[in-house]
């Protein structure tokens, strides 16, 4: 059996976190002792690294949670799982494409600084960020 | 000519029976009418994020996502039927 401070450990996580696993039903502990102590048995260990892999996969703790449940129905199977992962890999595709756009801007921001000893008030990012929430809130106000 | 694009991903027991109810739909317009195609989203995950392809299956029509899950036969039948009246 496994204490709290043991489990969090191995798994390089914190006690709260396992707390808070519990708290949205994702891990139970085996039992409590007497004096109302965490034990966690290798069924915990087994499930708790199932959460961290699914977590670097990028669900999150309420689609983990609905993929293990998933694990206990009877009338779920392999494709009802991989269709969950079909789409958060579709999720994922969306949001490396977002954060590819706002790499590029950083670019283009980055590129138009040709004098890093320029002082503040002239320096072409903070005026080209200006510019942009500018014509942002002027085409809110058209819009 | 209406061009009707399936996303799924191979191996997908429920989407080959459902697309293939479907085809049926399509293919009662003429298939000089509906150009159907069939896209593999593993293959071609670029071109599905780029309609907005968020979940799979997913039917595109024209070059713009118009069904976000497998419709019924019916509001199929209707979408298409709209396009080619």
């Amino acid at each position: 059996m496994y204490t709290i401070g043991k489990l969090a450990r191995q798994a390089d996580v914190t006690a709260d976190a396992l707390r808070y696993y519990e708290k949205e039903g994702l891990l139970a502990p085996a039992r409590k002792t007497d004096a109302g102590y965490r034990l966690y048995d290798e069924d915990a260990v087994r499930r708790l690294r199932f959460i961290r892999q699914a977590q670097r996969c990028g669900f999150s703790l309420g689609e983990i949670g609905e993929i293990l449940a998933l694990r206990r129905s009877d009338a779920a199977c392999c494709k009802d799982v991989r269709g969950v992962a079909m789409d958060k890999k579709l999720q994922l595709e969306h949001k490396i494409r977002a954060l590819q756009v706002m790499s590029r801007a950083l670019t283009e921001l980055v590129s138009i600084c040709t004098d890093e000893t320029g002082p503040l008030d002239e320096c072409p990012i903070l005026a080209a960020l200006e510019t942009s929430i500018a014509t942002q809130v002027k085409g809110a106000a058209n819009g | 000519m209406v061009k009707v694009e399936v996303f799924s991903s191979p191996g997908c027991a429920k989407c080959a029976q459902a697309k293939t109810m479907l085809k049926t739909v399509a293919e009662e317009f003429g298939r000089d009418k509906i150009a159907w195609r069939e896209v593999n989203i593993l293959e071609e995950m670029d071109y599905a994020v780029d309609l907005g392809v968020m979940s799979s299956p997913a039917i595109a029509i024209d070059g713009q996502l118009v069904f976000a899950s497998l419709p019924s036969a019916a509001k199929l039948r209707a979408e298409l039927g709209g396009r080619l009246r």
